[in-house]
């Protein structure tokens, strides 16, 4: 149930019951999210679509019903490329977001003692808090010709390998955006497991690989399905991973917003791109959601 | 073309506080706004950024007791929204790059000036009446600085000899290791020299196949697309050896904190990049706009603009090069701007030089689609 169904038909008992219902005051405290939903998400969104039809004329924006920037962005070969390439990279990212995290997450949640444990959820948190851009550009020291790796392959082997600028240097970048959010939400994940669950297994003469595999990971289905479409959302739409780690080439979809705009303030153009993005996650999420929900079926 | 970064290649952490502080500050000081616009004592300025640093308008500002307030663009394109969004009035003097000049001029939003009122005679003879600011024998904007494009390589990668040719980007040497400006028009208008054209922007369809061809050829040799702030990382860092449509304005600065890097103009040409004041079409501060100008094109600003911390740029002013001759000869000499022995003028004497100017038989946007598919690729 969405939040604005919610609180319909929260509103909607109200009629029914006395001014004092119990269900008055939570109808009430949803209300400036709602608000804040439709001022801050629906209503931009609108606008989005809605610009997509119009038209600019030397450098302005004018009102208009044109299909005309659908047609050209959907048929173009830049943006086809961008789309496939884009597809790609974010699901090798979520892919790979979810190998690296899992058994990190597990790691932390059943085989740190506790002060570590905390000590490891605080590490995470923090870089989610510092400017991404900037752990890119450190990226860039760390990976480029004259940098920090090459430098010591070079002292010790006379080596040099091309790691900046590449789909190596890419996913680099981008699981620097997703894992310790992916993380974070496994391991919350694999905390809320009921450990009577785990026990009645072990008890039963399961070996630890078959409690993973038969009790924890069905368990945590959902986070993990969550954990991985948040890690695609997130290397999806971003901009600063292509652009400074693999210079542009080639572009994404968020690169090719950009380019679009600068070509002649093309934002109705930009906004095809931006609105086609919009849709493609939107479908993303709710395949993985009808694919949990099918999962839970054959349970 | 200025940069906007006054602080690259400077990347410790004070650089990085000393720029924001700075940033900041200038911020707060001097930034524009529509409200503030009607003041008289305000100047509003559109203009590239870095323009509003005190070290340029300062004495302006105490010697009329105004406010210098800028509207920073990236872009020509970008510019030209602005000032097509903005109600007249907006802003009393706009700095644009010579090949936006005619779209400005032809939607009516620049004033036309009296020659009398500035010292063109002062500039060298080839400025005097510089084509791209002059229509039908009118001026409309005063030239301010300039500078060449063409062919940036490594030095330690490099011999100048090796890249006297724009054809050093299809070497085996350089594979891989082109880097490109992201930016259509400076990086085709170099593969359009590259293939003879001359102008590099007034070519008919078929040449402009043979540009696209050309330029698609060179895809195996890519490095990547670079913006502003990467392609300096990019040079420094060694994932760029080679690029094209770029110039001084970028590897003097890297040279003198140690980059090995330098600009050449190619044997089939460079490009030359120029800007000029104009006054903005509506402004009721004509006068202190005239002032502004004049300022900027006396011999005082022109060495300012000439040793400006964040761009080093060639100025038009001969004044100008006599006054940075005398008060600061070792700028003079970096600059290339000495009287009377090798300086930039050469290359022009040269005949190596073409203007940077907007596609003239295609449409912009016909030349921006090429560049995207190039990048797609």
């Amino acid at each position: 149930m969405t939040l604005v169904e919610r609180m319909r038909s929260g509103l909607g008992r109200r009629g029914a019951r006395t001014a004092a219902s119990p269900a008055v005051l939570p109808a009430m405290l949803g209300v400036p999210v709602g608000l804040w939903q439709a001022v801050f998400f629906a209503a931009p969104l609108g606008f989005l679509v809605v610009v997509t039809f119009w038209t600019v004329k030397s450098f302005r924006l004018e009102p208009d019903f044109s299909l005309a920037n659908w047609e050209r962005i959907l048929l173009s070969g830049p943006f086809q490329r961008a789309l496939l390439y884009t597809f790609e990279i974010s699901l090798l990212s979520a892919v790979l977001t979810l190998l690296v995290a899992l058994p990190a997450a597990y790691t932390i949640a059943f085989r740190l003692p506790r002060w570590l444990r905390d000590l490891a959820v605080t590490l995470l948190i923090v870089p989610v808090f510092s400017s991404y851009m900037l752990r890119i550009y450190a990226w860039q020291i760390v990976l480029s010709p004259g940098g920090i790796i090459n430098s010591v392959l070079r002292f010790l082997l006379d080596l040099e390998l091309n790691l900046l600028g590449g789909q190596i240097s890419l996913q680099v970048g981008l699981l620097t955006l997703t894992l310790p959010v992916a993380i974070l939400i496994l391991v919350m994940a694999f905390s809320g497991i009921d450990r009577t669950l785990i026990e009645a297994a072990e008890n039963l003469g399961c070996r630890r690989v078959r409690v993973i595999w038969h009790v924890m990971l069905p368990s945590i289905r959902r986070a993990i399905a969550l954990a991985g479409s948040t890690a695609f959302l997130l290397a999806f739409g971003d901009y600063i991973s292509p652009l400074f780690m693999t210079g542009s080439k080639p572009p994404t979809l968020s690169i090719l917003i950009v380019d679009t705009v600068k070509s002649g303030s093309q934002w109705p153009r930009a906004s095809v791109v931006g609105v086609s993005m919009l849709v493609i996650l939107a479908l993303v999420f709710l395949a993985v959601a009808w694919a949990g929900r099918a999962g839970k079926g054959g349970k | 073309m200025p940069k906007p970064f006054s602080s690259l290649p400077d990347i410790s952490r004070r650089g990085f506080l000393k720029a924001g502080v700075a940033g900041a500050a200038l911020a707060a000081s001097s930034r524009w706004s529509l409200a503030e616009a009607a003041e008289p004592n305000v100047l509003n300025y559109l203009s590239w950024p870095g323009n509003a640093d005190p070290y340029l308008i300062a004495d302006f500002e105490k010697a009329h007791n105004v406010k210098v307030k800028i509207k920073e663009y990236v872009g020509g394109d970008q510019m030209l929204a602005v000032i097509n969004q903005s109600p007249p009035g907006a802003f009393d003097v706009v700095l644009a790059d010579a090949e936006y000049m005619h779209l400005l001029h032809a939607a009516d939003f620049v004033e036309e000036l009296d020659p009398a009122d500035y010292p063109l005679k002062d500039f060298w003879p080839e400025f005097q009446k510089f084509p791209l600011h002059w229509f039908d024998g009118k001026l409309y904007g005063v030239m301010t600085d300039f500078g060449y494009l063409g062919l940036s390589y490594n030095t330690d990668v490099f011999k100048p000899e090796e890249v006297s040719s724009y054809a050093a980007m299809w070497s085996e040497k350089a594979k891989g290791k082109v880097g490109f400006f992201d930016w259509y028009l400076p990086s085709m208008g170099s593969i359009s020299l590259s293939n003879g054209n001359r102008p590099p922007f007034d070519i008919d369809e078929a040449h402009f196949a043979a540009v696209k061809e050309k330029l698609f050829s060179l895809k195996p040799q890519a490095s990547g697309f670079y913006t502003i702030a990467d392609i300096f990382s990019s040079l420094t860092n060694g994932r760029a050896q080679l690029v094209p449509g770029i110039g001084e304005w970028i590897t003097l600065g890297l040279r003198q904190s140690g980059v090995p890097v330098d600009t050449i103009i190619p044997a089939e040409g460079g490009l030359q990049w120029t800007e000029s004041l104009s006054i903005v079409k509506g402004t009721p501060k004509r006068d202190l706009a005239r002032k502004f100008i004049q300022y900027t094109t006396s011999p005082e600003g022109q060495v300012k603009m000439a040793t400006k911390v964040d761009n080093k740029k060639s100025i038009p002013s001969i004044a100008g090069w006599k006054l940075l001759n005398e008060t600061m000869p070792k700028e003079a000499e970096i600059l290339r701007l000495e009287l009377n022995k090798p300086n930039v003028m050469d290359e022009y004497a040269a005949k190596k030089i073409n203007f940077r100017q907007l596609p003239q038989q295609q449409s912009i946007e016909d030349w921006n689609d090429v560049w995207s598919e190039f990048k797609s690729l």
